[in-house]
């Protein structure tokens, strides 16, 4: 019998009309198995993911049934749930930092269920602790015990969340999207952790994630989820070579990769619209020496940005990759004049706006030259304001059209966005995220900018509506003729878009050159620690098998 | 067992959602009172002032509903008109204070540095004054009556609204929505008045409203110490201080009407302010 054997798992919630989040979910994870379900936003992955723990929301209805080791999650006593949940599974979740008590240390976290609950002496559960610290890799676990969770970065502290979820030694560990708020070379450490504990303990390994990539690089079988079903089940590689499911077509499809050999959209990305590159003519964005110091209180100036050049050609687009705290948002705020540089200078068509605008006319002058869309739809437009007066506000700020052409205006920005009449009028709590993200390009193209910085602008996004939005911003960009600076963590995003990318590490470019070039051949080793770090589908023993 | 057929008869969310009943009671409240206050001259029984010495601290009967105090004027005619004051001063004072609380509040959490410092230290100052003894203090230096307490308070409750709007600003200000609006070229001052202002402005609404009730207290206080509103014009609190003798020889009605319309208001108020700021935090949560 399998470890975990999900059979037609149904949930309602006694919401007004009925509300059916999942719809007959089968699938069973053996002793020593990886296996991953992946979806996107609200298809039910993590509800899935938590009914194995007999996490239920308030007031559901299930059917059908969750074997756990022969216990069946959804109908036992909450006393036998809460004895599975202690020996048998454990969860890591997405924001290691908000699953810890940030008043308590990390060698409270790691030995209060042992010495509470299973009545150990303080100095054996420390020796556990130190144990399992060592074997999630950290570096000095001696002293991390004594640290509080603010001490450690995001990666650092999701080891030891896994420490904490390996201390029961449990048969099956549930991950809940356990990398997706880190970075790419993290994101590596970590699934190498995972996949050694899991191979060490022969533990049965259930793995969530909305990454085709990732789960294929990771599991031995996918479950592909979408609105409460289960759509497509196989080996890994199968699924992401060879699709039945229309869905999983179109998730494979939308899926940003690097192939390992040059694809077709980077080819194409570089044939269209490329002015000829080096200096020949005037920059529309230049960027000469711009640095940038954040004074820390006690502490050494971090140096944010650190002498950046760069210079984009009109109707050119440029990726500045990094990982979080390389300073690329930092200099995207430079670029739009959130922030101004401590030294250098930005240049936008050849003038300077380093320093302050003296005047409203000189500040709507910056505004109509580069504008920006931000990371997170959600945030980024005002709750209040419905996203058809939005757009408007920013057209009566840098227009002379009033009334009904200011209100046609409006319409054909958001058609040209692929909203409607009837989106005008709604406010952003009623939109989806593609939608918002699309409000916020058309408020941004309101101003007729020259040059658009998009920073991160696609991250929080559904992979298949990220893929809707690049092929928007691509097709715009053509349209326009506007420049672009594309803001990303992610390789393989930009290359849908940019024919150019420099990569920053600490600050500095590292490494710039055509996309394309810069994927093949990567000059920096950190260019090819980013490359490697991607990850990839495997052959698994499926696949071998096949 | 039958006792809760109805409740477990009704699913939670078929019941309606402003089903609170205490929320609709303590509104029913405050309408009823704004209503006698506001038709007092057309409704009241009698002239509030009508001395009729034969007929003194009379038990409610069907001529006098709520009895008579000690110079036989009718209790019920008195409430309403002295609902007048008693709920005029607050509003005065809940409008002024929300007003200019909101203006110094925005002050200092849109623009922060030396103008929020100052502003912040200010606040607490006017917090380590007892609202009463400010009143106490403006009622001594421009005389007795209405004015002088409302303006004492007003400036006494400043600080309250003023922190809350400051504190809103300042978390609002961080947002990146208001960073998409310094981009797009809007003025400062545009978006800190014309935008921030109107989100924070349903918290800011549930603040007043609760002071309304602790101002209400607090007026009703003044005047039971005899430095509000002056005799014989009615109102609740000069009520309480006028029926002290009815008390003492045991005829307790005169004081314990107004006593009570002053509790329920206040509770009411504290309701439905409490009531307004979930809502609106519910609300505001994704």
């Amino acid at each position: 019998m399998s470890l975990l054997e999900i059979s037609g798992l149904t949930l309602d919630l006694p919401s007004e009309p009925s509300c059916r989040l999942l719809d007959g979910i089968s699938l069973n994870v053996g002793a020593g198995e990886t296996v991953g379900i992946v979806g996107e936003s609200g298809s039910g992955k993590s509800l899935t993911a938590r009914t194995v723990l007999g996490l239920l929301p308030g007031g559901a209805r299930t059917s059908g049934s969750v074997l756990l080791d022969g216990t069946d999650m959804l109908r036992c006593p909450p006393s036998v749930a809460l004895d599975r949940r202690r020996d048998t599974v454990s969860m890591i979740f997405q924001d290691p930092r908000s699953g810890m008590n940030p008043v308590r240390r990390i060698g409270d976290f790691l030995t209060e269920s042992l010495r509470l609950c299973e009545g150990w002496s303080k100095a054996d559960a420390d020796e556990r602790a130190l144990e399992l610290l060592r074997s999630v890799g950290l570096p000095r676990p001696e002293s991390h015990l004594s640290q509080y969770p603010h001490e450690l970065s995001g990666g650092m502290l999701q080891r030891v969340m896994i420490a904490g979820a390996l201390t029961a030694a449990p048969a099956l560990l549930v991950c809940d999207e356990p990398t997706a708020a880190l970075d790419v070379t993290t994101q590596a450490e970590i699934i190498n952790v995972l996949r050694k504990q899991q191979e060490t303990r022969g533990m049965g390994m259930l793995f969530i994630t909305h990454d085709l990539n990732l789960a294929a690089a990771l599991c031995d079988r996918v479950y592909v989820i979408h609105s409460g079903r289960i759509v497509e089940y196989g080996s890994a590689l199968s699924i992401f070579t060879s699709p039945r499911a229309d869905y999983t077509k179109r998730l494979v499809a939308a899926t940003p990769t690097i192939p390992s050999v040059s694809g077709r959209r980077s080819s194409a990305a570089a044939s269209h619209g490329r002015a000829p590159s080096a200096g020949s003519a005037e920059p529309a964005l230049e960027a000469r020496g711009v640095s940038k110091c954040y004074a820390i209180r006690g502490g050494a100036d971090i140096r944010a940005v650190d002498d950046v050049s760069f210079r984009v050609p009109p109707g050119g687009a440029l990726a500045l990759v990094g990982e979080s705290g390389s300073g690329k948002s930092t200099l995207a705020r430079m670029l739009v004049g959130l922030e101004r540089p401590d030294s250098g200078d930005i240049l936008v068509d050849g003038v300077s706006r380093s320093t302050r605008p003296r005047s409203r006319a000189e500040r709507l002058k910056r505004a109509r030259a580069v504008q920006i869309v931000f990371q997170d739809p959600y945030l980024s437009l005002d709750p209040r304001i419905p996203a058809g007066a939005a757009i408007e506000d920013a057209l009566r700020l840098h227009s002379t059209l009033r009334g009904v052409e200011a209100r046609a205006r409006v319409l054909t920005l958001l058609d040209r966005v692929g909203l409607t009449e009837k989106h005008s009028q709604s406010k952003p709590r009623t939109l989806s995220g593609g939608q918002r993200q699309r409000v916020a390009i058309a408020r941004a193209l309101a101003a007729a900018p020259g040059v658009l910085v998009l920073d991160e602008s696609t991250s929080a996004l559904d992979v298949s509506v990220q893929a809707q939005v690049l092929d928007l911003i691509d097709e715009i960009r053509r349209e326009r003729g506007l420049t672009l600076v594309f803001v990303s963590h992610d390789l393989a995003v930009v290359r849908r878009v940019c024919e150019t990318t420099a990569v920053m590490k600490q600050g500095a470019v590292v490494e710039s050159g055509a996309t394309a070039g810069l994927l093949e051949h990567p000059g920096h080793p950190y260019t090819q620690l980013l490359i490697d770090s991607i990850p990839k589908p495997r052959r698994s023993l499926h696949a071998i098998s096949q | 067992m039958t006792t809760f057929p109805l409740t477990r008869a009704v699913p939670r969310h078929f019941r309606p959602r402003s089903g609170n009943p205490l929320f609709t009671a303590a509104i029913i409240l405050a309408m009823v009172m704004v209503i006698a206050a506001a038709a007092a001259t057309l409704i009241a029984p009698y002239d509030p002032d009508f001395v009729d010495l034969g007929n003194v601290l009379s038990a409610p009967s069907p001529a006098h509903w709520l009895g008579t105090d000690a110079v036989g004027r009718d209790t019920l005619s008195r409430m309403m008109f002295g609902a007048r004051t008693a709920l005029l001063g607050p509003l005065l004072v809940v409008l002024l204070s929300t007003a200019l609380g909101i203006g110094f509040g925005l002050l200092a959490g849109w623009f922060g540095g030396w103008i929020d410092a100052v502003l912040c230290r200010v606040f607490d100052l006017l917090f380590a004054f007892p609202a009463l003894l400010l009143a106490i203090l403006a009622v001594a230096i421009f005389g007795k009556g209405l004015t002088a307490p409302v303006a004492a308070m007003t400036i006494a409750y400043i600080p309250y609204v003023a922190r809350l709007v400051r504190s809103l600003v300042v978390s609002e200000r961080g947002r990146p929505y208001v960073t998409a609006y310094r981009v797009q070229g809007f003025a400062g001052c545009w978006i800190a008045v014309k935008r921030v202002l109107p989100n924070v402005m349903p918290t800011v609404g549930a603040q007043s409203t609760l002071n309304f009730g602790y101002v209400l207290a607090d007026l009703a206080s003044l005047s039971f110490l005899g430095l509000g509103v002056q005799p014989p014009a009615a109102d609740w609190g000069a009520m309480i201080n006028d029926s002290r003798g009815a008390l003492m020889s045991g005829q307790s009605l005169p004081a314990l009407v107004p006593a009570i319309a002053v509790v329920l208001v206040v509770i009411a108020m504290n309701i439905i302010g409490e009531n307004l700021s979930d809502r609106i935090g519910g609300r505001r949560q994704p």
